[in-house]
């Protein structure tokens, strides 16, 4: 993966909710995730799930994460890669189709 | 990020919420109307009847609470009736609850159900359907629901429903008019279909007050000999039946007249917008087309779940609660007082507790305990069930040709059936 021309976005059809401190990820439509699971998103993958606006690519995504908890690029990005991962398998995110040609 | 089954995530969930108070799950009743006229519903309207209709929230109503029950917390909704399709515009207030992101239950007899709405629930899956069946032939279907064709139309929409692999479940209610079939409904679901299958036989009055439902119910002595025909229900009852004795000292001691979820965790909103701990107790409600989900939840709500009891009743120490109908609401049904105990309840609670083994704890002056009045009626009725002859009237039953109850008439039922004291289920 080429972490600076990767761009991608929330898929329009899950909707992210908040309770009780958790942050859920609930598919609503039949093409979207695997609608028999939901999702729970950590404080670190709750940041990084809100960066996926189609704005910023995977690679500054990685400085955020090493700004905001200083851990070392190295480490950071290797755990943004293996979420994009998780999401990408789980239907949950969609590469943007205008970025990173 | 963790993928998690929904019941996985139910369970941790409600773990991490402690005694926190939340609507996590709320029923919303979208139109008492329905197409059938079955004799023992408890809310049941005609659909032509303008004034309910009329009197049903907006769309844009329905909105609005929408926004307010998800802001408040609300994951788990589901919907019922009355039969929830009859509302025209159903499918675009389910539509907005599922981009809210809400875990949608939908309750329905299934006689609406066309190819282009299964179509639809196929695209915006639903997290559960659960259909009722009245009956396993057409005669005591069409005997109960008072409509014919409907038998068709609901196996109709069971066929639309699966042939889209959509997430199905059946039940059935235990009346008079179709214990005969209760196994033959269960074989059908189970072994044909290959579906889930419970049913209940509880009945309790008309949420207007009227006593009419209770002319179908069965009696205690069908109820338990139905419970001792199923292996699995009838251990299932013993166990929980257990745990229930075992927790007694915790209900004991508290002072609120209600034990239940409601308004800790869950309430149900009504056709017309009214807040209430649960969808049977009607004497206390909040208007929403007057104020916020939010005042409603936090301060009207809270006070209901929280009123102190007035006496000590035979309910407060006893040991059969949990395996018991009798909760507030069904006091205020079929008593007009919540505090009052449902003798009906009570006179199940007692003889399925007996028969399966079961020594009642004392717990105070109670007519189906021993020394009371009703004591010698329940062993004669235990002895009964353990000959086999209650089983055995059940089983000639299904023989018998179903005797059909009148059904509904066109008239709104309030009218029709009000109790009249001027109580607040009837208002």
């Amino acid at each position: 993966m080429n972490m600076d021309t990767k761009y991608l976005n929330q898929a329009h059809d899950v909707v992210t909710r908040r309770i009780a401190g958790e942050t859920v990820l609930v598919p609503v439509t039949s093409g979207a995730a695997d609608l028999n699971f939901i999702y729970t998103a950590n404080e670190v993958a709750t940041m990084i799930w809100e960066s996926f606006d189609g704005q910023k690519s995977v690679g500054q995504i990685v400085e955020i994460v090493c700004s905001e908890y200083e851990v070392p690029s190295e480490e950071a990005a290797k755990d943004v890669i293996d979420f994009v991962a998780a999401l990408e398998a789980a239907g949950l995110v969609r590469s943007d189709p205008d970025r990173g040609r | 990020m963790q993928p998690q089954s929904y019941g996985d995530f139910s369970s941790i969930l409600h773990q991490k919420m402690g005694d926190q108070r939340a609507p996590l799950n709320v029923t919303i009743e979208t139109s008492y109307r329905c197409p059938l006229t079955c004799a023992h519903c408890d809310n049941n309207l005609p659909m032509a009847d303008r004034q309910a209709r009329s009197s049903e929230l907006s769309y844009q109503e329905h909105c609005r609470i929408l926004d307010e029950i998800t802001e408040a917390g609300c994951f788990w909704l589901l919907y019922t009736g009355g039969e929830i399709f009859a509302r025209r515009d159903f499918l675009d207030i389910y539509t907005y609850a599922k981009q809210k992101g809400l875990l949608i239950t939908l309750f329905t007899n299934g006689t609406m159900i066309s190819p282009r709405i299964a179509d639809y629930l196929t695209k915006w899956r639903p997290f559960s359907i659960e259909i009722t069946i009245y009956g396993h032939t057409r005669e005591t279907y069409e005997g109960l629901t008072g409509i014919p064709g409907s038998y068709d139309r609901c196996r109709r929409g069971i066929r639309l429903l699966m042939e889209r692999n959509l997430p199905l479940k059946l039940k059935t209610v235990g009346v008079s008019i179709n214990k005969h079939e209760i196994w033959d409904m269960k074989r059908w679901v189970e072994e044909d279909l290959g579906l889930n299958f419970k049913f209940d036989s509880m009945i309790n009055p008309r949420i207007d007050c009227s006593q009419s439902p209770l002319a179908t119910r069965l009696t205690p002595e069908e109820i338990v000999a139905l419970d001792l025909e199923d292996p699995g229900r009838k251990s299932a009852w013993t166990e929980h039946t257990q745990a229930s004795v075992d927790r007694m000292h915790l209900w004991a001691d508290g002072d609120e007249v209600y034990q239940c979820g409601g308004a800790i965790r869950s309430c149900s909103i009504d056709p017309y917008g009214k807040l209430r701990l649960c969808v049977l107790s009607h004497q206390d409600s909040y208007d929403l087309r007057e104020g916020s989900f939010r005042e409603g939840w936090e301060d009207f709500l809270f006070q209901v779940r929280h009123k102190k009891r007035t006496r000590l009743t035979k309910c407060v120490a006893c040991g059969l609660r949990e395996m018991c109908g009798m909760c507030p609401a069904n006091g205020e049904l079929e008593n007009e007082d919540p505090e009052q105990p449902v003798d009906f309840l009570c006179h199940v609670a007692h003889l399925r507790a007996h028969a399966v083994g079961l020594e009642v704890p004392p717990h105070g002056d109670c007519e189906y305990c021993e020394a009371g009045e009703h004591y010698p009626e329940l062993m004669r009725s235990l002895a009964a069930l353990e000959e086999g002859s209650a089983a055995e009237e059940l089983a000639s039953m299904r023989n018998e040709r179903s005797s059909f109850l009148p059904v509904l008439s066109e008239e709104p039922a309030a009218a029709a059936g009000a109790c009249g004291s001027g109580c607040g289920s009837c208002s």
